[in-house]
Order: C-alpha cells, then sequence, then structure tokens
C-alpha cells in the first residue's frame, strides 16, 4: 500500500461506496418506513445511480471537477433533503480536494472533513439529533486526529469506524429534524437511515482498499 | 394489505402523472424539462412571477394550481420527495425579471433545503426573488417554532391570493407584504381515519385502529397529537375548528376563509357535512365565512381525513380571492 493515492483510487473508493450502498438499500427502505416515508432507499439508488453516471460519462475530468459534477448530479436526482447533503458532501470534497491528483492521507483527510462541513452548513443536526451528522462528525473528527504518519487504508478504516459507531448509537435517539421528528417516541429503537447510509459509504472508501 | 393501485412502473409515478395532468389541461399548463409544469401562456415578464416547488404524490397540489392568476411554474420533485436545487435554480432562471419572483415554499425538511440552496445559488446569479414559507399546521401547538411547524393547504389560497395581486401589477415587495399577511392570518389542523401507501414502495404511512382517528396527523402519516376514538361530524369539527379558532385570533365580527380539504378517499358528503359542522360552531361565536372551499386539493394518496384550514380575512384579502384565476383545479370567473 503506497502512502499516496491517485485519482483512480479515489475514483475506486466512490464506487465501492456506491456498491455498499446497492447491497443495502432494502435495509435502508425498511429502517426509513420506521422513522419516515420508507422511501431512503430508493432515493439513495437514484443517487448512486447519478453518481455512476456521471463517474463513466467523464472518465478524463480533473478529480475537483469531477467531484463538484458528482455533487450536482445528485442534487439532481430528487430525494428530498438526502440529495441536496448528500450532493453537498461530494462538492465539499470537490473544494476540499483543490487542485491535488495525488493524495496522501493528510489531503485525503482534508477532502472528506471539507465534504462534511459542506453538508453541515446545510443541515442543523448535530450529534446526537438523529440525522447523519451522527455518522458524518464523527467520522470527520477520526480524520482530524489521524496520525500524520498513518496510510490512507489506516485513516479510512478509523472513520468507517467512528460512522458506523456514530450510527449505530441513533438507535436510541428520539429525532429532532424531518419527518421522524415528527414521529416522536416512535423512532426509539430503530437507526437513522440517512446515518446508515453515511455508515455504508465510508465503509465502501476503506473496502477499496482491503481489497 | 398489498397496495392496490392502478399504476405502471412504481419508480415513474411523477413523469407519468404529470403527462396526464398535462394531456387533460394542455390548455392551462404545460410540462417543461420534465419536472417543471409551466403555463400554457406565460405570464407578461412586467409582472411578478410566482414560483413553488414540493413533491408530488399530493394530486392536484401543487401543479394543478399553475395558471392564470396562481402559478407560473411549480418544480415538482419525485413522490413525497422535494426536487433538486438544480431543477428549482433553473425554474428560477426562466422565470427572471425585472419585476421580481415570489417563491412559495411549505415548510418541510427537503422542500426548505433545496429551496435554500437555490436561492443562495439564484442570488449569485442577480435573480430577483422574495421566499415567504408556508408553516400554518398548528398540530405542535401554536407557541412552536416556526421550523417545527409543517406547511399544509394553506398553499393553495396562498397561491391564489399572491397571485391576484401580481397579476394585478402591484410589486414584489407589495406582493410579498400581501402573502405574508395572509401567511400570518392562517391556521390549518388536519386528522386522519385510514392510512395511505407509499405508492412507490408500497409501505403503509402509518397504522390507525378501526375506531379511532389521529388529529394533527401530517400528510406524509406524520404523528399528531395522538389518536382518539372516532367522534361524530360536529364533534369533530368543533374540536378541530375550536384550535384553528385560537390560533388565529378570530373574534366576533371577524370574516375569515373556510377549506375543507380531503385527504383523498373522504367523501364529498362527509366534508360537506363538516364544513356545516364548522359554520354552526362560527355562527355561535358570531365569525362570519367571507369565503369557503370544499373539495381535494391537497391530498395523500389513499388516506382517509381532511384537513381543516381558516385564515382571518380583511377587504383586501377577500377580493384578490375572488379575483379572476383559470388554473386547472381552482377557477374565478
Amino acid at each position: 500500500m503506497s502512502n499516496t493515492i491517485g485519482q483512480n483510487e479515489v475514483i475506486n473508493m466512490i464506487l465501492s461506496a456506491v456498491a455498499r450502498i446497492r447491497e443495502n438499500h432494502e435495509t435502508l427502505s425498511k429502517l426509513d418506513s420506521a422513522t419516515g416515508d420508507g422511501d431512503h432507499g430508493t432515493t439513495m439508488l437514484r443517487a448512486m445511480k447519478a453518481l455512476e453516471d456521471t463517474i463513466n460519462a467523464n472518465p478524463d475530468e480533473k478529480l475537483k471537477d469531477l467531484l463538484h459534477q458528482i455533487g450536482w448530479a445528485i442534487m439532481s436526482a430528487d430525494g428530498g433533503s438526502t440529495g441536496p447533503l448528500l450532493g453537498s458532501f461530494f462538492m465539499g470534497m470537490s473544494e476540499g480536494v483543490g487542485d491535488n491528483s495525488e493524495l496522501d492521507s493528510s489531503a485525503v483527510a482534508e477532502m472528506i472533513i471539507a465534504g462534511v462541513n459542506k453538508v453541515h452548513k446545510q443541515s442543523r443536526g448535530q450529534v446526537g439529533d438523529k440525522t447523519m451528522m451522527d455518522a458524518l462528525l464523527p467520522a470527520a473528527d477520526a480524520l482530524k486526529a489521524a496520525d500524520k504518519g498513518a496510510t490512507v487504508q489506516d485513516i479510512l478504516k478509523d472513520a468507517a469506524k467512528a460512522a458506523s459507531d456514530g450510527s449505530e448509537a441513533t438507535k436510541d435517539m428520539k429525532a429532532k429534524f424531518g419527518r421522524a421528528r415528527n414521529l416522536g417516541d416512535r423512532v426509539i429503537g430503530h437507526k437513522d437511515p440517512g446515518s446508515v447510509s453515511i455508515s455504508l459509504i465510508f465503509q465502501g472508501f476503506y473496502d477499496s482498499f482491503a481489497n | 394489505m398489498a397496495m392496490k393501485k392502478f399504476i405502471n412502473d412504481p419508480l415513474n409515478l411523477t413523469p407519468e402523472l404529470l403527462a396526464g395532468m398535462a394531456i387533460a389541461h394542455g390548455d392551462k399548463i404545460a410540462i417543461q424539462s420534465e419536472k417543471l409544469v409551466v403555463r400554457a401562456a406565460p405570464k407578461d415578464e412586467s409582472k411578478v412571477a410566482l414560483l413553488t416547488l414540493g413533491g408530488a404524490g399530493h394530486e392536484p397540489a401543487l401543479s394543478g394550481f399553475v395558471g392564470e392568476g396562481m402559478l407560473d411554474i411549480s418544480v415538482v420533485g419525485d413522490i413525497f420527495a422535494a426536487p433538486g436545487p438544480p431543477k428549482v435554480l433553473e425554474a428560477m432562471r426562466l422565470l427572471k425579471r425585472d419585476a421580481g419572483i415570489l417563491f412559495v415554499v411549505l415548510n418541510h425538511a427537503g422542500d426548505v433545503m433545496s429551496a435554500n440552496m437555490a436561492m443562495e445559488m439564484a442570488e449569485k446569479e442577480g435573480i430577483k426573488i422574495k421566499m415567504i414559507l408556508t408553516h400554518e399546521d398548528i398540530a405542535p401547538g401554536i407557541d412552536t417554532p416556526i421550523e417545527d411547524r409543517r406547511g399544509l393547504v394553506g398553499c393553495v389560497p396562498l397561491y391564489k391570493i399572491a397571485g391576484a395581486a401580481a397579476e394585478a401589477g402591484k410589486s414584489l415587495d407589495e406582493v410579498y407584504e400581501i402573502a405574508e399577511r395572509f401567511n400570518n392570518n392562517m391556521a390549518t389542523l388536519a386528522v386522519a381515519m385510514n392510512s395511505a401507501t407509499h405508492p412507490s414502495t408500497g409501505d403503509v404511512l402509518f397504522e390507525l385502529a378501526d375506531d379511532e382517528m389521529e388529529i394533527g396527523m401530517g400528510q406524509h402519516g406524520e404523528a399528531g397529537t395522538g389518536s382518539t376514538k372516532i367522534l361524530t361530524a360536529d364533534k369533530t369539527a368543533e374540536v378541530m375548528l375550536n384550535g384553528l379558532v385560537s390560533a388565529v385570533n378570530a373574534k366576533k365580527g371577524d370574516k375569515v376563509m373556510v377549506i375543507i380539504n380531503g385527504a383523498g378517499a373522504t367523501t364529498l358528503m362527509e366534508l360537506f357535512i363538516v364544513l356545516r359542522g364548522v359554520k354552526k360552531v362560527l355562527d355561535e361565536k358570531g365569525i362570519v365565512i367571507a369565503a369557503s372551499k370544499v373539495g381535494e386539493f391537497l391530498t395523500v394518496q389513499e388516506m382517509a381525513g381532511f384537513q381543516m384550514f381558516i385564515a382571518k380575512m380583511d377587504d383586501e384579502l377577500i377580493e384578490l380571492w375572488n379575483a379572476t384565476a383559470d388554473s386547472p383545479y381552482m377557477t374565478v370567473r
């Protein structure tokens, strides 16, 4: 494992996340039936298709521009608040990556943290509010805390673990925002589907190096 | 119970329903760029344009109110899901004009997020636009912060009133002031008796026992104030109306608009009986019905129940409500 990754590896990370979401879309919709209106899996599938189409249509695009276009494409795939939030994640990554094409682990961390920050500008959610921020913010914290000498694989492993733990914790929460909020105590015992999606995405990022 | 609906591909509902609506009402509306419902004959550019956005599955809302004296463009999302910001921005670009755009947004998380992001982009492009957020649901309590109160059927009369003001050639500031005045004087309460299924997933939105109803249920099955045993039409009307009257602070001698909006599976018979009950209670309080509508304006698939809407009216609002309009599902001649 080299200590820097290029554009192809970043694309592989993203495609690996797409695969993870696709494998689990039914679970995502089921979770959403308990906390929302049951279409989160369908929404994510639509977003993943938009994402993959963008990658296929722009094989020679600069990473920064490709990430921006992915964000725009996901936002265009109507999906309630999921589209704008997930789209913001990739747009933020685009800003974070800048003109880099070779990324060491700090650059990868910086890219993903910028994505999380961009989402947080749109969502009022904090840790504990039962939203996707419960997975995103701990993942960003894990990346911020990463050792400078760590490999890309190491930092993604920590981020995936933090996202997964954060998502698990939403099980016992009441929701502060969105439709789930209106369901009051009825959502306790169910994980927030948005946080599960984020956890799957980070798991996918990590998996692309584990194989 | 399995979903029973006349559909084709559950993932292609929105384009198919819009295509049908455009065939039925081709003299008034057209579909542009897949998800924009526009007027068949555009409004003069010297006048303020009216724009809205929202998910599909609530027909005739929102797109059935595009037309003369009402909306200029409705940006449609997928079933119960907001359209993305790029589509909204596209509509804003189409409507860009010196007179400006009034953008009506119902308070639902996805709609607001998409609207805010599109507003940010539009302002960067120098598009003159003002946003108005409807949030008239009183189910969470009238002291609840605005961001926690949903936008329900009240958007429809607001389109009518703001649309009439725009059609009359008023400035963006004037149209905004009128719309905001109406917005601040309206209230809605919903009641559900039977659930609906999400037409894409087939999932039941919520469960209610055979002998129960729930006041305050939102238009996607969001919880209300808890379920109760089913009451008579008169008793239901009285319970709901008392909350609404105090929410808009209507007093003896005041004029109000009343709308009884069927959720999808409740008969017109029932809705008329409810309106009669409403009138009885208002008569006792000395409050005058200056305008009323009964029917299906904003539905939730086959949900049984209705939304009861009231707004305190002044002479200007009544005049605008009565001005001519010609949209597929609201016409005043």
